[in-house]
């Protein structure tokens, strides 16, 4: 009983959402990434991948150029690179994407403590300076709502950014011609490709963007979170994007509604020092959540149509 | 085809070593003499190294099994390494419970208990899958997690815990274990070493008598042909009188199993408890690129995953050798993984106008790539 | 031409003299034995930023001074320890050395079957399958007295809250442990008595983040010990700690690192608990170069300078200096003893 009164009172704190929300942002963004690339109808498991690759190309370029913007550039198209890698294999050469997803990921986890190695010896990877870290803005006058104020805007940029985003992916996806377009790609391809639309392209862009955006959210934890890279140091967010994703059915709303969820039993793990209960069984919980989803409770969740399907022009 | 794509992948990866300023023959020479006990130019025992060799080979066989046979069905079992768990968990467990029971008995429970355990691990994606059209690729992901999480509260902290403060279970009673091939004796020499140093067990056996169990099942049984049709068209298997969704919950249910003998056979005949090393297992992993480029198989999944066991056991004399880091081993694994899926070599040959052949997409025997959206996602009416 | 083959001649002649003198050596210089040294991390690998990359600094302190060739093997999972140990111990290698409490049972097997093959093992013992000490007289145990720099960090955070010259000041400082095993919970010890001796008043709240490679994790265990008050963070993590200088940093509050001197990590830092993990692996090559390898468990502490602290992105008040110089001297006189355990 401990527990349940332990948990409703951290509920009732400012500070257990302020974390949530970082938590959640740090999933929103790769889980976006998936819902663009799976709604053209490409499906992407190697936002794991991607963003390791962009953390850890975002702490070289930020030891390089003291310079977070620029690092964070860096962090992207080096996500983006990676998912460029997918999108010539799975849509190109019309490979199994799945295995393309798991092949990037192995890959990025080699690839990032090989050239760990390579370029900065079997020594430390260093530290970026306080000084040049993404900073954390407290956004002026609003900071000073009481509870709002303190989880939605004394956060760091990119958490700012990624709501931003979230709001931006919605509307494109839903509200404009290009959306109408990647969505078309997906369910249906070869009738958009009689309809003039150039299914590849949509594709490749689509791909691509879900590079750029895990990489950003690689960045947010690799020089905005913490401030060196360590081997590893995604520890399966990716793959629990990708749930967040089918958790919220492929739209970018509920993709959000899901990375909440999960980055809220992050925060109440974090916690823990008051909680009586195995941490190991509470890491179970966002598991054994979306599973649930899954088996239904809260309906079925259907992927786009063409998802997981090459397109090969000219076939039916 | 394969042979092909695992060349064109050691090829990029030497110019990887060579452009970060390493030498890829160096390198090549220590995987070679690491996994396969050729040309050893630091005093490495061959024997050694292939028996270490086979140690790693052992259960990428029974999990390439269980991610191959899956995939003839058209599903995609990312699973293998949490149903390894469960089953090195029932292992484990009815092992130390039943300590005292003689082997011939013991090792049976604790072989049979791992299955079951296993194929009940899988047996959940499997039924989501079958009723709901739950993507399998998820489901066994979170199977994963909540394996990994439950196995870490088991002997941290939980009932299965040695002693507080360990991360370890109690051994398992002896008669729960595989004997190895050669005595565990330190005081017998054998290849000039210890003859406890060559670790291969009998679960050597069993893992060949999986994939020889994989080919008949698949080639000579009805359920192989239905599971074939199924990987086929689900639609044309409707047709044909296959009840696709039994055939999904079987083809899982035996997975599992295969798998959940994998985890077994590590804990009776390696480990003989549950140890941290589980937290960071990858067997189940690897044996997706095993089922990939043994092509389904047989022979294929054990020659692949000869490979692949090699590599790993490889990785280790390379840095020790060759002072180059293991985890090119990673690297080279994606490599090969990138291009038997993008069939990159016929790609290139068909550029080539000598060399053209008829387009191959994917080699016959192979089924489609398993879409994110078959058939069975939208759930399979029945009568 | 003829300048290419001379050349060549004269580099020919050039090696066939090294290796006479190498060969036949009748006495002196030559005859040194070099010694070979194998270095096998867990999984944690080389660049952990924690023990195993001391162990590294270590060994290649080593290499330069005595000239042993070394060798080194990073372990990808927990199935690689014995195949690596076993590696080095069947190529007659003179010292293998196992890198964390990880490796126990893996040491405890090898040694048992190469048992004129020299082993240590850092923050562990060569043990069964069943954690008893095998105790193989081949085996050389390397533990820390991670306590003894637990309480030196613990007596600066002890002293800052009470003089008032922390941040907050609300009388609460905190621990970040990544898994909760002897060598953290050591640590942990040593600060809460440590603290607790010089401000009895005080609360020392303890966290786990069950991790050692996600710094986000650990930041967010920090920050929950902000949000209780906690004015002083000593992360005890490893990589994953590193998210607890980083979180101290943004609250503007003081943290201290474990470990190495992390200083440069964050500069909230204030101090070090120093494990000197290369002290104990360059140790162990020189008691084997020196032919006085002795078996069983060889103890880091403060009194022979295995453990320790730094000061680092703070100048400590004379007083307090003082007290850590009182203190640093009544342990290792043995007068103070800082608990094992968490009080």
């Amino acid at each position: 009983m401990t527990a349940v009164t332990d948990i409703l009172h951290l509920l009732f704190t400012a500070n257990l959402w302020q974390a949530t929300l970082a938590a959640a942002v740090l999933l929103l963004l790769p889980a976006l990434g998936g819902v663009i690339s799976e709604r053209s109808g490409v499906v992407n498991i190697a936002m794991e991948g991607m963003m390791l690759t962009g953390a850890f190309f975002g702490v070289v370029a930020d030891l390089a150029w003291h310079n977070p913007l620029a690092a964070t550039g860096v962090a992207m198209l080096a996500g983006a690179l990676m998912a460029t890698v997918h999108a010539v294999v799975s849509i190109q050469f019309r490979a199994d994407q799945i295995v393309s997803g798991i092949a990037i990921n192995i890959f990025a986890a080699g690839l990032t403590v090989f050239l760990v190695n390579r370029i900065y010896g079997l020594q430390d990877v260093g530290h970026v300076g306080q000084s040049e870290l993404i900073p954390y803005i407290n956004v002026p006058g609003l900071d000073q709502i009481p509870f709002l104020g303190k989880v939605l805007f004394q956060q760091n940029v990119i958490v700012y950014a990624a709501l931003i985003i979230l709001v931006l992916t919605h509307v494109v996806l839903f509200r404009t011609r290009l959306g109408l377009r990647i969505r078309a790609v997906g369910e249906h391809p070869q009738a958009a490709d009689t309809a003039g639309i150039n299914v590849f392209a949509i594709r490749y862009g689509a791909v691509i963007t879900s590079g750029l955006l895990s990489g950003l959210s690689g960045a947010f934890l690799a020089i905005g979170i913490s401030n060196t890279f360590v081997p590893n140091m995604t520890d399966g967010r990716g793959y629990i994007a990708l749930a967040a994703m089918i958790f919220g059915k492929w739209t970018p709303g509920g993709a959000f509604i899901a990375c909440l969820i999960f980055g809220l039993g992050q925060a109440i793990y974090d916690n823990n020092s008051i909680i009586h209960v195995s941490p190991y069984l509470l890491s179970m919980l966002p598991y054994l959540l979306t599973l649930i989803v899954l088996a239904g409770v809260v309906g079925r969740s259907t992927p786009p149509a063409a998802d997981g399907l090459p397109y090969v022009p000219g076939s039916e | 085809m394969p042979l092909g794509s695992v060349l064109l992948a050691f090829v990029v990866d030497g110019l990887l070593v060579g452009v970060t300023g390493g030498n890829p023959f160096a390198a090549y020479g220590a995987l070679l003499c690491g996994g396969f006990g050729f040309i050893c130019t630091q005093g490495e025992n061959p024997v050694l190294q292939i028996s270490n060799t086979i140690v790693f080979v052992i259960p990428l066989i029974t999990t390439g099994v269980a991610v191959a046979l899956p995939f003839r069905a058209g599903l995609f079992n990312i699973g293998a390494e949490g149903q390894l768990l469960a089953g090195a968990i029932a292992c484990t467990a009815i092992g130390i419970k039943f300590s005292s029971l003689p082997s011939p008995i013991l090792l049976p429970m604790v072989l049979i208990g791992g299955m079951v355990a296993g194929a009940l691990w899988a047996g959940v994606a499997g039924v989501l899958k079958a009723t709901i059209g739950a993507h399998e690729v998820v489901t066994t992901i979170m199977m994963n997690y909540v394996a990994q999480w439950f196995l870490r509260y088991l002997i941290v902290g939980g009932p299965l815990q040695l002693a507080p403060g360990t991360s370890k279970s109690s051994p398992i009673g002896a008669g729960a274990r595989l004997a190895t091939v050669l005595p565990n004796d330190n005081t017998l020499i054998i290849f000039g070493l210890p003859s406890s140093v060559y670790r291969v067990h009998t679960g050597l056996l069993i893992a060949l008598a999986a994939a020889a169990i994989f080919a008949f099942l698949l080639w000579r049984t009805s359920l192989g042909y239905e599971i074939r049709a199924v990987g086929q068209s689900q639609k044309a298997a409707r047709y044909a009188g296959v009840s696709v969704r039994r055939t999904i919950i079987v083809t899982m249910l035996i997975a599992g199993a295969f798998s959940g003998l994998a985890g077994a056979t590590e804990i009776a005949g390696v480990d003989h408890n549950l140890t941290d090393k589980y937290f960071s297992d990858s067997t189940g992993f690897d044996a997706i690129a095993v089922a990939l480029l043994g092509l389904g198989s047989g022979v294929g999944i054990v020659l692949a995953a000869i490979l692949f066991g090699a590599l790993h056991a490889g990785g280790s004399v390379m840095q020790a050798d060759a002072n180059i880091s293991g985890n090119l081993v990673f690297i080279l694994q994606a490599l090969i993984l990138f291009s038997i899926a993008a069939n990159f070599v016929g790609a290139i040959r068909q550029r080539i106008p000598g060399l053209a052949r008829p387009p191959t997409a994917l080699p016959p025997e192979m089924p489609p790539a398993a879409p994110m959206m078959t058939e069975a996602a939208v759930p399979p009416v029945e009568s | 031409m003829a300048h290419k083959r001379l050349k060549f001649l004269g580099v020919a002649a050039a090696v066939l003299m090294v290796a006479m003198a190498c060969g036949g050596s009748p006495s002196g210089g030559g005859g040194t034995k070099q010694y070979k040294i194998g270095l096998v991390t867990d999984i944690g690998g080389l660049n952990d930023k924690s023990f195993n990359h001391l162990a590294y600094v270590g060994l290649e302190k080593a290499k330069s001074d005595f000239g042993i060739v070394d060798s080194v093997t990073e372990s990808h999972s927990g199935n690689d320890y014995v195949p690596n140990l076993t590696s080095f111990a069947s190529k007659n290698y003179d010292l293998v050395i196992g890198v964390g409490f990880l490796m126990q049972e893996a040491v405890g097997t090898v040694s048992g079957t190469f048992p004129n093959i020299h082993f240590a093992i850092i923050d562990g013992a060569g043990t069964d399958s069943t954690g008893k000490d095998l105790q193989h007289t081949n085996v050389q145990s390397l533990f820390f007295k991670e306590q003894d720099a637990g309480a030196m960090v613990g007596v600066i955070s002890g002293m800052l809250e009470k003089q008032g010259k922390a941040k907050k000041n609300k009388g609460v400082i905190s621990a970040v442990g990544g898994v909760s095993i002897p060598p953290v919970n050591h640590y942990i010890a040593g600060y809460k008595w440590a603290a607790t001796m010089e401000d009895p008043g005080i609360k020392v709240e303890v966290g786990y983040s069950n991790d050692f490679t996600d710094p986000a994790k650990c930041q967010g265990v920090a920050k929950g010990q902000i949000n209780d008050g906690s004015d002083i963070l000593f992360q005890v993590a490893g990589g994953c700690g590193l998210g607890v200088l980083q979180a101290a940093g943004q609250a503007g509050l003081y943290s201290i690192g474990v470990d190495a001197d992390q200083k440069a990590a964050d500069p909230s830092v204030i101090a070090s608990a120093l494990k000197k993990v290369d002290v104990a692996t360059y140790t162990a090559i020189q008691n084997v170069v020196k032919g006085q390898f002795k078996s069983g468990a060889l103890t880091f502490s403060i009194a022979n300078d295995g453990a320790g602290y730094a000061v680092d992105n703070l100048t400590l008040p004379a007083d307090i200096q003082a007290e850590l110089k009182t203190v640093q001297d009544k342990i290792k006189a043995g007068t103070l003893t800082p608990p094992a355990d968490i009080p």
